[in-house]
């Protein structure tokens, strides 16, 4: 069973601080006139997105350990090392994929590439956000279920990142109808439109949600990484 | 030096793109790159000087800053924008020989990777220190970089990349320009990338920022 959702833009509360580092203004000023760009892309914001998401909870997951695998309904998963040991006491998992919708990728495009690169800059950070917040929206849908089972959920972890392949987008995608939510994957495997997110999260009565899981990534440079650092939020693991 | 060209230095260096531009805030209510640049032509300021001693240092200034963390890519923009407006009006003498760019670069986002905006940055910041950009666009393959270099024999070729994943792309392109065209340079940049995959795939420059780019090709070129 396919659950989908979908988000109006003032539903989803978006951290401006965050949004603010994001842009490279790390301690959440915003000189002048970054912050009348950012309430201009935010407004426009409002209308360029359709925000939507699915996500399914396969029957059969099963961990082939020794190749850092993992079977979802007999399709085989090479998560990697990392994605693993974070999932690994998993006993179920959930599938999902979530998309800020195209519009505002074009519309940044379009300034970027023409008359207002600034804003265009601004609205396609702003489109990768939106689309987090959305999925951590879902993400709570999915363990609002999860619990209502008895389940805890794991982190949500994507293809393309933490070595595991980004060529598993496809047998991911398998799993939701072609074209689900818009979302369309190019032949290398890449999402379009291009401010969309998919993954797995891990669910079961021995898994924990981690607060920080920077650790597991070797990226130096960072502004997520250097936010949480800032902000104290540092592996207590 | 003329007074014109320092002020349109600061312009770039600042972001001011024309009289009506509200940023940056000091510099509100006076003329830009746009008004001055013009300015300096009718006065029969040479447009290689305007390049050279106008342009170039301000867009330099700002790479620096940018490599510095004392500005960001929002202030980059600004500048880009401020530059690339003074070029319109530079523009037909570079096609006349009036004036003349360094070289010729060729970015492009490598084959998988849609993703532009740091390509785009460079190129921008490339371009306003004093060299043709050809800009092959996002999610590039060898052949399409082998063309433009056979159609620009003396280029330089940047390739860029956001995802890990799209780093094979990099090292299998950055191989088939060599195999293909042998004296070809090949300068590589992005989140994943560093100068130890640099050095792994035969590529021959690795910039962690635009600044870094400009000055490989004032070592190569200019």
């Amino acid at each position: 069973m396919i659950h989908t959702v979908s988000y109006s833009f003032s539903e989803l509360t978006l951290d401006r601080n965050y949004l603010s580092a994001m842009l490279g203004f790390p301690d959440g000023v915003l000189p002048e006139p970054f912050d009348q760009y950012v309430a201009e892309a935010i407004q426009e914001a409002e209308s360029l997105c359709e925000i939507r998401g699915a996500f399914c909870f396969p029957e059969k997951s099963e961990f082939i350990a020794k190749n850092s695998c993992i079977s979802v309904d007999g399709i085989e998963f090479g998560i990697g090392k990392t994605v693993a040991k974070e999932l690994r006491n998993s006993t179920s998992v959930a599938l999902f994929i979530c998309t800020a919708g195209e519009g505002i990728s074009r519309r940044s495009r379009e300034l970027l590439a023409g008359k207002n690169p600034v804003l265009g800059y601004i609205l396609d950070t702003l489109g990768s956000m939106i689309v987090e917040t959305a999925t951590d929206q879902l993400q709570k849908e999915i363990m609002r279920i999860a619990l209502s089972q008895g389940f805890s959920i794991t982190n949500r972890y994507s293809p393309g990142y933490c070595k595991w392949s980004v060529g598993d987008q496809h047998k991911l995608f398998s799993f939701f109808p072609p074209n689900c939510c818009g979302i369309s994957l190019t032949d290398s495997a890449l999402m379009h439109p291009i401010k969309s997110v998919s993954g797995m999260i891990g669910l079961g009565k021995e898994v924990k949600f981690r607060e920080y899981t920077c650790d597991l990534c070797s990226q130096v440079e960072c502004f997520h990484k250097n936010y949480m650092k800032r902000s104290g939020i540092q592996s207590a693991v | 030096m003329n007074e014109l060209l320092v002020k349109l230095s600061e312009c770039i260096e600042f972001g001011k793109i024309n009289m009506a531009s509200p940023y940056p805030p000091q510099m509100k209510g006076q003329e830009g790159a746009d008004e001055i640049t013009r300015r300096a032509l009718e006065e029969g300021v040479p447009p290689q000087d305007i390049l050279t001693n106008g342009l170039m240092p301000g867009m330099e200034r700002i790479g620096v800053k940018f490599r510095e963390n004392k500005v960001f890519v929002p202030q980059v923009l600004m500048s880009a924008k401020a530059m690339s407006t003074a070029m319109l009006h530079l523009k037909p003498h570079f096609l006349s020989g009036a004036a003349k760019q360094k070289g010729t670069f060729i970015i492009g986002t490598v084959l998988g990777d849609l993703h532009d905006i740091g390509k785009n940055l460079v190129g921008m910041m490339v371009e306003g220190n004093g060299y043709k950009v050809i800009d092959l666009g996002t999610d590039v393959g060898s052949e399409k970089f082998i063309e433009a270099v056979k159609q620009n024999p003396e280029a330089v070729v940047g390739l860029s990349a956001l995802l890990t994943t799209t780093m094979v792309s990099m090292e299998k392109i950055t191989k088939e320009i060599k195999d293909a065209l042998p004296g070809t340079l090949v300068t590589i940049g992005g989140a994943p990338v560093n100068n130890d995959f640099c050095t792994k795939i035969g590529a021959d420059n690795y910039s962690p920022d635009p600044q870094g780019v400009v000055e490989y090709l004032n070592s190569k070129i200019a």
